[in-house]
């Protein structure tokens, strides 16, 4: 629109300005303007250009009424405009402005924002903590796969053990002692309940084999000279009955004149260890 | 230039004071500074023609702005002040586009 003013404004504006204008903005310059209008800026001459009509208005400042309204009325505009401008770039109240339809709008998609998070959070929360408890229950397996493991390695003889438990010294100063004779006193040991046995520093586990060996005997291999010391961990109370019983492991051995000699004790320590072996074809069956 | 100097002292007075606009005329405060800025333009543009007069500009400040806020008013009860107001920025942005082209062709004669 105003391009189009621009062409066609090209050959009036010199002839008469006032007319065109005018008819252009009726409410902004009414009838009575060109009589009235004069003391602002066109009083001294009459054919002024705008330009030096506006470098007149500007300078020297003159204090005349209607410059002092304007003046207020200016103030007005900027102050508003100030505050407009302010209270709009405040960041934390954007929402000032904003209309109830737009608030309500705005609250909607805040409220359905908000459960969704809920919702996610939700999850992630049930998540963590079957996560949680799943780790409890892989933390509690561990335990006792461990606990097992000591006890199957007390078994197994690949870790040191100590208990209530007996100590029996046979004096063979003949070397009449047989290994076999040796063997049943293991055995009876074991039927009595012994858990842990080593037998001069050497630990007796289920493989556990005695030979003759000249005058001694030797154990998985180890020779073992007299005095055979066992340090059996078990119910002291079950042990030494069961080797004394008549007919038992003690008399055989004193019919040998060997001379046998138990001790209970609270505290024996079994620390002779084995390797653990891999059995080379069976394996686990338990998954 | 005391008119300038009025306008200034307002910018600096407002941005200074930063007052609580109260929720009333919060929504109508945009649209009046719209329309004062229009009544400006067209004040101008009365000057450079020499046709400027104070109690029209007075009368065409004031009015514009009380019209543009009761026109925002209205359609906010009418349930369409969105649009309504947006008409209104649109009416007033070319009144004062077209009053801002006649001052051009005053100021820089083009």
């Amino acid at each position: 629109m105003s391009e189009q003013n621009d062409s066609n404004d090209g050959n009036g504006r010199n002839d008469q300005p006032g007319n065109r204008l005018r008819r252009e903005l009726p409410a902004e310059v009414p009838a009575p303007a060109p009589e009235a209008g004069q003391p602002a800026a066109g009083e001294p001459q009459q054919r002024l250009t705008g330009r030096q009509r506006l470098v007149k208005g500007l300078w020297p400042p003159r204090f005349t009424r209607a410059q002092l309204i304007v003046a207020v009325l200016l103030f007005g505009l900027g102050f508003g405009l100030a505050v407009q401008v302010a209270s709009n770039s405040d960041t934390d109240s954007a929402l000032r402005g904003a209309r109830q339809e737009d608030l309500v709008r705005i609250l909607d998609e805040l409220d359905s924002r908000t459960q969704r998070l809920q919702d996610e959070k939700q999850g992630l929360e049930k998540q963590r903590q079957e996560l949680q408890s799943s780790s409890d229950q892989a933390a509690e397996a561990r335990r006792q796969t461990a606990e097992k493991e000591r006890q199957l390695g007390i078994l197994a003889g690949t870790v040191a053990a100590q208990g209530p438990g007996i100590t029996m010294t046979i004096e063979d100063t003949k070397g009449t002692v047989q290994a076999d004779m040796l063997l049943d006193a293991i055995q009876e040991l074991r039927a009595a309940g012994a858990e842990a046995i080593q037998v001069n520093g050497v630990r007796v586990v289920t493989g556990t084999y005695f030979t003759d060996a000249g005058k001694s005997v030797s154990v998985d291999g180890n020779k073992i000279n007299a005095p055979y010391r066992f340090k059996v961990i078990g119910k002291p109370q079950d042990l030494e009955p069961a080797l004394n019983i008549p007919g038992g492991v003690v008399q055989t051995l004193e019919k040998e004149q060997a001379t046998v000699t138990v001790e209970r004790s609270d505290k024996i320590v079994v620390d002779a260890l084995r390797q653990a072996k891999r059995p080379d074809y069976a394996r686990s069956s338990s998954q | 230039m005391i008119a300038v100097l009025g306008l200034v002292v307002g910018v600096v007075a407002g941005l200074l004071v930063r007052p609580e606009v109260p929720a009333v005329v919060e929504p109508y405060l945009p649209i009046a500074v719209v329309a004062a800025l229009d009544a400006v333009f067209g004040g101008l543009r009365a000057m450079l023609d020499g046709i400027f007069d104070d109690k029209v500009f007075v009368v065409s400040f004031l009015s514009n702005v009380v019209v543009a806020a009761l026109i925002v008013f209205l359609g906010d009860k009418l349930g369409v002040g969105a649009q309504l107001s947006t008409g209104v920025v649109v009416v007033l942005g070319i009144r004062i586009f077209s009053n801002a082209a006649a001052i051009r062709r005053h100021v820089f004669r083009a």
